[in-house]
């Protein structure tokens, strides 16, 4: 199995007039081609921080990012920001979160979605706008060529997520990133964008990686998951070996608070209490060790390691789920 | 969803429209030369036969002059916003896109000659680029000409090239330009095809503001005797109009309604446009 996307120690670092503010330490991850792969975490996790640094999409003068990226046979990290550039759109691509931003208010959906095909893939202006109405009907829009000539703002949020779609994929990307594709949708919108993106990534044969803070969707539409807190990742497996094989307090603590059909009428949703650890000053032990049902001694004062337990499983923890002998001592 | 306007609008687009009119084709029209001098006139008052607003102390013919005027308070205001705004709007985008040691160079020149007041500024202006060396060798008409629009540009540039800027600062946060830029575009097609056409409305309305404060700047300094030596322009009328005003003072509110019509007119259409702007903001 090859892989699309390696990534291997990623730091990214934010300056802040309050110091140095580390959103992804030290992150490990692989895309096989092909596969689809969850990220899971709450917010400010560093999951969008930490696919926006591997594509090479944040700037400024006050990020600083450590680590490679290897995509498709090429090192990112080593290459100059043109060179990047050609790899956008043609090699990977990104849905962003909010469909309501994302798009320009003042210029048509034909012509937003047109423009790629013309300047990167070089189309003539006809051409691309028949390939932009062919596009739409891929995520099924319904009457492609008056959807052309309509504003962002005639559209709905779905109508507009699935724009955003069509554009990420028109110059056939080999890896998209769903940055949380579904957040600012409502829940039936939410099931039919998912399955419309499971079913692209099947018929164009695209890798994809699906950043979410939800256990279920994950559990639905993808291959391989890699949860993710305070900017690590801190359990990662094949999507049915991590909810068979659960070991990260975490992962379970995320999974209880979803919120079950056969709940009891009445009763408490689970919730993780507490925080985040502050990001600019993180205690040195474990990051989670503050709202951990499981905590000791050793989790305040030493920072786990990734542990590979076997069959692509690892975790970051002392005390992991399962190991009721280990736990005692 | 177009919503009406209102009647002094429509008053001020067409007293705008007049102008401008005025201003292209005031040369065409069947009406004496501004400089022809009417001796049997002089000092007569408004709705005099074949002179409607009179003749001044010098035997001109004010309606010939405000026709006149027209052309060159016109044409000095569109040059210098226009030119001043493509100067500034240029500035004020790339900086605003760009960040880093060029934003503040650029914002903190903006500020440095902001804090200067305009007319001041451009009376300096004149002072230092239309005198020869030679006192005695008059300075030609069009060199005054260009140093006036020189000057009231580099007063325009910052203040349009600031609006540019902040509207450049909120637009380029939205995530339609990382959008753009993860699809591969080139920071230059994101600034033209993405930014400007967001930011454009914006500098169209404060443009229209703009041109009111050239209009008044031009006059005040034709009437500090810096502006057109010939006195051709509404502000140079004045200029010429002053010291008669006991006997003629109607060479005097003549130029000044048509100043204070086109001034109020542009402030007006500049806030009509700002008033729908905002409502469009509203509902992106």
């Amino acid at each position: 199995m090859t892989a699309m996307m390696t990534i291997r120690n990623l730091h990214v670092r934010f300056a802040t007039p309050f110091g140095s503010l580390e959103a992804v330490r030290g992150v490990d991850l692989e895309i096989p081609a092909g596969a689809s792969v969850g990220i899971v975490g709450e917010s400010g996790s560093g999951k969008t921080v930490a696919c926006r640094a591997a594509m090479g999409l944040l700037s400024g003068s006050n990020v600083q990012r450590e680590g490679t990226v290897v995509f498709d046979g090429k090192e990112l990290t080593a290459m100059t920001r043109e060179e990047v550039r050609n790899e956008f759109g043609t090699g990977m691509a990104m849905i962003f979160q909010d469909p309501m931003t994302a798009l320009n208010p003042v210029r048509r959906i034909g012509t937003q979605l047109s423009e790629s095909l013309r300047v990167r893939l070089g189309m003539d202006k006809k051409a691309a706008m028949a390939r932009s109405a062919e596009l739409l009907s891929f995520v099924r829009i319904p009457d492609p060529q008056s959807m052309l000539k309509k504003f962002p703002y005639q559209l709905s949020g779905g109508m507009r997520q699935r724009v955003m779609i069509a554009i990420a994929i028109s110059c056939n990307p080999k890896l998209l990133f769903a940055d949380e594709p579904t957040t600012a949708l409502d829940v039936t919108v939410q099931a039919q964008i998912l399955q419309l993106l499971s079913d692209l990534r099947r018929d164009l044969n695209m890798s994809m990686v699906l950043i979410t803070h939800d256990l279920g969707v994950v559990a639905n539409h993808t291959d391989y998951v890699a949860v993710m807190y305070a900017g690590e990742v801190v359990e990662q497996a094949p999507t049915t070996e991590l909810f068979a094989n659960m070991k990260m307090p975490y992962t379970q603590a995320l999974l209880n608070s979803i919120p079950k059909i056969d709940m009891k009428s009445g009763s408490r949703l689970q919730v993780i209490e507490g925080r985040l650890p502050n990001p600019v000053d993180r205690p040195k032990g474990c990051g989670f060790v503050t709202r951990c049902t499981y905590a000791q001694q050793k989790c305040h004062d030493e920072h786990p390691p990734l542990v590979d337990a076997g069959n692509g499983h690892m975790y970051r923890c002392w005390f992991p789920l399962g190991h009721t002998i280990a736990r005692k001592s | 969803m177009r919503r009406k306007y209102t009647i002094p609008t429509y008053f001020a687009f067409g007293w705008l429209g007049l102008s401008l009119f005025l201003a292209v084709f005031g040369s065409f029209l069947p009406v004496d030369g501004y400089q022809v001098i009417h001796g049997d006139f002089i000092d007569s008052p408004p709705f005099t036969s074949g002179h409607w607003f009179g003749v001044d102390s010098n035997g001109y013919d004010i309606f010939s002059g405000i026709i006149n005027g027209a052309r060159l308070s016109v044409f000095i205001a569109v040059m210098t916003v226009g030119l001043g705004g493509l100067i500034g709007a240029f500035l004020g985008i790339t900086a605003a896109y760009y960040r880093g040691r060029y934003d503040t160079v650029v914002n903190t020149a903006f500020n440095v000659v902001l804090s200067v007041p305009n007319l001041v500024l451009a009376l300096a202006l004149v002072a230092v680029l239309a005198t020869n060396v030679d006192i005695n060798e008059a300075v030609p008409t069009w060199r005054r000409l260009a140093t006036l629009v020189i000057s009231l540009t580099i007063v325009i540039i910052p203040i349009l090239g600031r609006i540019a800027r902040a509207a450049t600062l909120a637009w380029s946060g939205r995530e339609f330009v990382v959008a753009a830029r993860s699809m591969g575009m080139r920071d230059r097609h994101i600034i033209t095809r993405h930014i400007v056409p967001n930011v454009l409305p914006a500098l169209i309305a404060v443009g229209f503001l703009a041109v009111g404060v050239v209009i008044i700047a031009e006059a005040s300094l034709s009437l500090l005797g810096v502006g057109i030596p010939d006195g051709a322009s509404w502000g140079g009328m004045l200029a010429r109009g002053r010291n008669d005003l006991e006997y003629n003072p109607h060479a005097l509110y003549i130029p000044i309604i048509a100043l204070a019509f086109t001034v109020i007119s542009t402030n007006h259409v500049g806030d009509v446009m700002r008033g729908r702007l905002d409502r469009r903001e509203g509902r992106l």
